[in-house]
């Protein structure tokens, strides 16, 4: 594709974009207003000399990149070179966008945000730069020939990125997911039920899934195997020396059970129940725990949020650093802190844990889960 | 000596001979400095300075010296069912300065080490956002990224020793901890991308693995110095530290860095996962037990002499040094005592001291040879000083797991042997 075609099809773009929704007319007074964000760098009118940008008269119609002792960069040099020219359409574009649109040139504008503004800017401009917008609605007039390296180069940049003006956010880097993508990873379930599927299943049920799938590592009545996590029972430990902590006696919402075990559970097959086996083994859990009693018992998105775990009033925010080692926040003691010499009472050895410590099968106290 | 295999036999029997007959390290130290006689090391040529090595072609991918073989990770097989899901710790005893080298930072991952080509990675972010998205590892590497140097500690790191001192080597007692730099995404830039909307109170995020792990963040944090990174230490994450990217939640539950990370759920209320419900909560000696108990506390603990680091040169100057950290910022002073909380002498901190990443501190002393009980206490920039492990019991019983950052105390032997003990 030509250069001066690449221009219009990006430019074909574009203006869908900036001048479909748009429908007040043009105002010139307000356009006025916005370019005295532009003059700082521009001028326009009779006299008007080049700043830290080119000045702007004759500007509709002109060849970017062309007016005589402004040093442009090298990208804007190409793109006049490669036929682009400025009219309402490209200075629209180029103002929404204007790293975007000719990319690598030195103006440091960030870009106009509303179509309106550029708009009603461009109405000023026009009657102030001694133009006509209509003069010049010819996109390709190439006023040198094409086909050199740095042409190329430019065809690859400037083009391809004013196809991607700004759909989202700031880059527009990535794509919008599709509804079925969120579902699809969207399994997430809150403590008041928000993300449960609909569904239900039984006790009786659940206990045939959970000998099926859970019992190896978990044990027939949830009473764990080995080091597996105990998921039954323990009810009133929590202050004892060794704290039993299951679902019945520690986890404050049923929601966590019915999430973890369909994104994680079974152990090396997750993802294999279905949403209704979940509710079933669910519904057994709260069995062998005693929250419900019947094994008729049939646990659904319905009744989901009707059950209550026992433990559930027993947790509270972090208020560590209301804890006295903390709250003193004291200048700490340095000499002579300990009455007498220290005394040592407890040794990591006598325990022998330690792995590699030729210790046998020794097992120390606490566990990682 | 072609092979390169190290001629001290494993770290088990250094550990064994140590214990056992102990006295033999500061001998041996001893007999070699009362030795005037020429060193036949120097004396006499040797194997590396006379044959060739190996050439530019024999290691694409370089690895620490065969004489370094002893530095590794390694794990507590007792205290998980299976080591699929479960921890191994970093060798902080044989390490120096601030950073963990990739290789040797601990492991925790629930369900195994996830293998994802990073072609077939995604990440999406949805919820309460203008424009749910979805990112590409291309797409995330083509927005401005920042580099940072973050410690990540376990919050059940020290978790073992709540009842007292159990595990014999900073490896175990503290070695689920590290620190890199990592290059990555600010989550800011992501969730702007996006357009949060102002509803939008709390972030979810989801590991791509088999446990699927996720954790609740609170959106200030997400937006404030959260990163998504796919790299540490200058190259790509490790499989096991969630190659392609991770989620940073610096100064934070190392279980919130969601690695393999896939999907940030925007919401309003927190999620009760599992993570943050029965686990990752701190059960208190009245029963109750505390929830989102996020940042990571003032903590200290001196790396060598260690247990797995003796002492074996004898008296004279001893280096003592450790690493300090807070998850509220950037250390201001580390303390040691060598009479075990007694007296305090400020240590020297070296390096930089960047917030939330360790902090290498030393204190060069002369060893007169006799028993010491080392201990090292932190102070960080807010005034927060790092309790001992009694205050810490008082306030909150035995069974809290996580957050235990009490202050640690080495008995140094006369004989160079170094035991984790507990002092009143």
């Amino acid at each position: 594709m030509s250069k001066s075609l690449e221009y219009a099809a990006a430019l074909a773009f574009v203006a869908g974009v900036i001048f479909l929704p748009q429908r007040a007319a043009a105002d010139a007074a307000h356009g006025e207003k916005i370019f005295a964000r532009c003059k700082a760098c521009h001028a326009v009118g009779e006299g008007a000399k080049n700043r830290a940008g080119p000045q702007l008269n004759g500007i509709f119609g002109r060849p970017a990149g062309s007016v005589e002792d402004y040093r442009y960069s090298k990208a804007m040099t190409e793109a006049g070179a490669q036929g682009l020219v400025w009219n309402g359409d490209t200075l629209a574009a180029y103002l929404a966008a204007p790293k975007n649109f000719v990319k690598g040139n030195k103006m440091a504008f960030p870009g106009l945000k509303k179509p309106k503004d550029v708009e009603d800017l461009l109405e000023w401009l026009k009657t102030e730069s001694g133009g006509s917008a209509e003069a010049s609605e010819n996109v390709a007039s190439p006023s040198r020939s094409s086909g050199s390296e740095g042409a190329d180069r430019a065809s690859t940049a400037a083009p391809a990125a004013s196809k991607n003006r700004p759909a989202h956010g700031i880059y527009n880097l990535g794509r919008r997911a599709t509804e079925a993508e969120v579902a699809a990873w969207d399994i997430d379930v809150r403590a008041d039920g928000t993300g449960l599927p609909v569904g239900r299943g039984n006790v009786m049920d659940g206990e045939e899934l959970f000998t099926e799938h859970c019992a190896a590592c978990h044990g027939d009545f949830g009473e764990g195997t080995g080091r597996w996590p105990v998921l039954a029972g323990g009810q009133g430990t929590l202050t004892d020396e060794r704290p039993v902590k299951t679902i019945g006696s520690y986890w404050p919402y049923l929601s966590t059970v019915y999430d973890y075990v369909r994104r994680a559970m079974p152990f090396g097959n997750a993802r294999a129940l279905s949403d209704d086996d979940v509710y079933a083994i669910t519904a057994y859990l709260l069995y062998l725990n005693d929250v419900v009693t019947e094994d008729d018992f049939e646990l659904s998105n319905e009744n989901f949020e009707e059950i209550r775990l026992p433990n559930e009033a027993n947790f509270k925010p972090d208020d560590r650093l209301s804890e006295p080692e903390y709250a003193e926040k004291a200048e700490p003691c340095m000499s002579d802190c300990k009455p007498g010499p220290v005394v040592v009472d407890m040794r990591a050895a006598v325990l022998d844990v330690t792995p590699d410590a030729d210790n046998g099968e020794d097992v120390g106290a606490g566990s990682v889960d | 000596m072609k092979d390169d295999k190290p001629v001290g036999a494993s770290r088990r029997s250094f550990i064994a001979s140590a214990l056992a007959g102990g006295a033999s390290l500061a001998t041996a130290a001893g007999t070699r400095r009362a030795h005037a006689a020429d060193d036949p090391l120097i004396t006499e040529t040797q194997d590396w300075n006379r044959y060739l090595g190996d050439g530019v072609d024999a290691a694409p991918y370089g690895m620490p010296s065969g004489f370094e073989a002893d530095v590794v990770r390694r794990d507590v097989a007792w205290l998980t069912a299976d080591p699929v899901s479960s921890v191994n710790f970093t060798p902080l005893y044989a390490l120096d300065g601030i950073i963990t080298p990739n290789g040797l930072c601990f492991e925790r991952h629930h369900a195994g080490v996830a293998l994802i080509d990073p072609a077939d990675h995604r990440l999406m972010i949805h919820g309460l956002v203008d424009t749910p998205l979805v990112f590409t590892l291309a797409d995330l590497k083509r927005f401005p990224r920042e580099n940072r140097v973050y410690f990540l500690e376990c919050a059940a790191n020290s978790g073992m020793e709540w009842r007292g001192a159990q595990l014999n080597g900073c490896q175990f007692t503290h070695g689920m901890l590290h620190c890199v730099m990592y290059t990555g995404v600010p989550l800011r830039t992501l969730l702007d991308e996006a357009g949060v909307k102002t509803s939008g109170k709390w972030l979810l995020a989801e590991g791509a693995d088999a446990s699927a792990m996720t954790r609740s963040i609170p959106i200030e944090k997400a937006m404030d110095d959260c990163l998504v990174a796919f790299a540490m230490n200058g190259e790509a994450l490790r499989a096991e530290q969630g190659y392609p990217i991770r989620l940073c939640v610096p100064g934070w539950e190392g279980n919130m860095w969601v690695k393999w990370l896939r999907r940030l759920e925007v919401g309003d209320q927190p999620w009760a996962q599992r993570e943050e419900t029965s686990k990752y909560t701190d059960l208190l000696e009245n029963g109750i037990a505390r929830r989102h108990t996020f940042q990571m506390d003032v903590k200290s603990v001196i790396t060598s002499p260690s247990p797995q680091a003796p002492v074996a040169h004898g008296s004279g100057p001893l280096v003592i040094t450790g690493l300090a950290w807070t998850g509220g910022g950037t250390i201001k002073r580390v303390d040691v005592s060598i009479d075990g909380g007694r007296n305090w002498r400020t240590a020297r901190l070296d390096g930089p001291s960047l917030p939330k990443a360790l902090h290498r501190f030393y204190l060069d002393i002369d060893w007169d040879g006799s028993e010491l009980l080392l201990q090292s206490r932190a102070i960080d920039d807010a005034g927060y000083i790092q309790p001992t492990k009694d205050e810490l019991r008082a306030a909150r019983g035995v069974n809290s797991i996580y957050h235990n950052n009490g202050i640690q105390t080495w008995q140094v032997r006369q004989d160079g042997v170094v035991e984790n003990v507990e002092v009143s």
